[in-house]
């Protein structure tokens, strides 16, 4: 059985539970609902609101590099720590901070594979209310890797040169059905999805216990099924960037795509865009 | 205990059992000719619902077995639910005095979430899931179990998902009534799938008694929006159902849960709700291709907890009229 291409950027539950302890291994919690950090977090970690930490309050944009540096300081994460996200809903919020830790440069950001949802379920994993302090660092950013993150610009570029286009969403938003999954505030005046995309939603990369499936199964759905290739330059989009940042790193980590990117203004972006092409059914 | 008088000391001498069924009621203007159908009335329980069966059970298993009571001072129960259950544990809670904090999905009605503040518990909403996660658990039920292991001290969670007394509950109860109320002629079980305690505890009882009893499930249609039942695509949170135990799974259109409660309350004067609209609709289905001799009817609770869904989905309805 072939492994990841980067196994390295996931770790399991139980190696979790093993370097609670270790020095320099920080945990951060990200989820769809906030309220899950407060009632309950693994011991140790520190929990982001991604709606008002992760993004910046003003213009629509991801944090400044200022803000992510300032958010890592007040919770003393050095730049050479061990940074082990998770969350809820198979970690689509945990994957968008992966996502934002190696954008900003981060060397070693990993993801507990399974996030919250197998810690929960596991006998002797334990659990905490307890809200940890850490004496402030001075994290800095020293660069930022642009290659990550597409623009709208790219989108249409790709669209037109009919490059690889992944759309992560559901059937019937890929379809124009609906514009988003009932009761989702953030929308989009028109539905349907960019002209050449693909459609896989990003459920289709994990087990029932919300891990990854395994690198052959990946293959066999991404390369053999769906026919991305590793070696062309891939965009994957979603509704607001978080699950697409999932398939992301499927892509990008598990199956080692040379260059991929994430478009993260996704379908609010681009459904909101005046003339743009779209294309309606499946 | 005497029920002939009812009169009672205490509200729990109430609850269900072959001794104080819940009534079963004959319909006798919306069924197909040639077949009989009768609905279990579970909205005559104490409080409100079918769910009062697992509820009563699961809190004196865990009294039983010290997790409640005096040995744990000031712990509460913590529950995920759509409501019915969340509403039979706060009734119980607040009788001996146990704390009640109930974790409801954003979609249940808005009725069900001031009747849970009104009798006592704390109530929590999450959002409902946001696209369809494939096997992983509900985001109430996540939530619930984050409580119940980070505050063991302060919660412990009966979960009705996986607890076998809510398959015993029907075992004991709802399956020995139906068989005595029907005088052991029962052909036909119709019930909806929730936790699934109903219908695995039902069947388990009945095709003993005779294994030739059919038991039937109705599932609304994907996407629905009918609170506390699932389409089977939604089950594999329930660790109490077996496929084995259910002969045939029929699947109606949600909107008709509505539109056929109210059919039930004005023709039968059966003020039913939603998931037993949509079980009736199953039962005249089979009903109208071949007869059921004495086909039963769980009707889980009434209609009067969903009146902003009724506005929603039966036609006609005004709130200001
Ligand atoms: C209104 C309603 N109908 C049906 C059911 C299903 O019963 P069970 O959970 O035993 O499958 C429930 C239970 O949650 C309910 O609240």
């Amino acid at each position: 059985m072939a492994d990841y291409a980067n196994p390295e950027v996931l770790v399991s539950t139980d190696w979790l539970r093993q370097n609670l302890k270790t020095p320099n291994v920080r945990v951060v919690e990200i989820d769809v609902d906030p309220k899950l950090y407060a009632a309950g977090h693994i011991p140790g970690a520190v929990g982001w609101d991604w709606t008002t930490q992760l993004n910046d309050q003003v213009k629509r944009d991801i944090i400044s590099k200022e803000d992510f540096e300032k958010l890592n300081s007040e919770a003393g994460i050095k730049n050479t720590d061990t940074i082990i996200i998770y969350g809820d809903s198979s970690n689509w919020f945990a994957a968008f901070g992966f996502w934002l830790y190696k954008l900003y440069g981060h060397k070693d950001i990993r993801l507990l594979n399974g996030g919250r949802a197998k810690w929960l379920n596991e006998e002797g994993a334990p659990l905490t209310t307890e809200v940890p302090k850490f004496e402030r660092s001075q994290y800095k950013v020293s660069s930022v890797d642009g290659s990550l993150r597409a623009k709208v610009s790219e989108v249409l570029a790709a669209s037109e040169k009919k490059a690889p286009l992944v759309d992560v969403r559901s059937p019937d938003e890929f379809t124009g059905k609906i514009i988003a999954p009932p009761g989702m505030t953030e929308t989009a005046q028109r539905g349907g999805h960019v002209p050449g995309a693909t459609s896989i939603p990003w459920a289709t990369a994990v087990t029932n216990e919300n891990t990854f499936k395994s690198a052959d199964e990946l293959r066999a759905i991404y390369l053999d099924q769906k026919r991305l290739e590793p070696s062309k330059a891939t965009i994957a989009y979603c509704r607001i960037g978080e699950r697409s940042s999932h398939t992301w790193f499927v892509l990008k980590y598990l199956l080692g795509f040379k260059d991929v990117k994430n478009y993260d203004g996704s379908w609010t972006e681009y459904g909101n865009l005046i003339g743009v092409p779209i294309e309606k059914g499946g | 205990m005497d029920h002939s008088a009812r009169v009672y000391d205490d509200i729990t001498q109430m609850f269900p059992d072959e001794e104080n069924p819940s009534p079963i009621v004959r319909l006798n203007r919306l069924v197909p000719e040639g077949s009989q159908l009768w609905a279990k009335l579970e909205w005559m329980n104490p409080f409100g619902s079918v769910k009062d069966r697992a509820a009563w059970a699961m809190v004196r298993d865990l009294e039983r077995r010290g997790e409640l009571g005096p040995r744990r001072p000031g712990r509460g129960i913590v529950e995920p639910t759509s409501g019915n259950t969340g509403l039979s544990l706060t009734a119980i809670a607040g009788m001996r005095g146990y704390p009640m904090l109930a974790v409801v999905p954003s979609k249940v009605p808005e009725e069900k979430k001031v009747l849970l503040q009104v009798l006592g518990a704390k109530v929590e909403v999450v959002p409902d899931a946001l696209c369809p996660l494939p096997g992983s658990e509900d985001g109430t039920i996540g939530l619930a179990k984050t409580h119940a292991k980070a505050s063991a001290d302060r919660w412990v969670m009966p979960n009705q998902y996986a607890n076998q007394q809510n398959v015993e509950a029907h075992l004991r109860t709802t399956g020995p009534e139906i068989w005595r109320q029907t005088q052991g002629k029962v052909t036909h079980v119709f019930t909806s799938l929730g936790t699934c305690g109903t219908v695995t505890g039902l069947s388990k009882f009945l095709k003993a008694k005779n294994p030739e009893v059919k038991v039937i499930a109705v599932q609304p249609s994907p996407g629905h929006d009918v609170p506390g039942i699932r389409n089977v695509s939604e089950l594999d949170v329930s660790q109490l159902y077996d496929p084995k135990l259910v002969d045939e799974i029929l699947e109606i259109d949600f909107e008709l849960a509505y539109t056929v409660a109210a059919e039930l309350a004005r023709h039968e004067g059966l003020r039913a709700g939603p998931s037993s609209g949509l079980i009736f609709e199953g039962a005249r289905r089979t009903a109208r291709k071949t007869p059921v001799a004495c086909g039963v009817m769980i009707f889980c609770d009434d209609v009067f907890k969903y009146a902003s869904n009724m506005l929603k989905h039966v036609p006609g309805l005004v709130a200001e009229p």
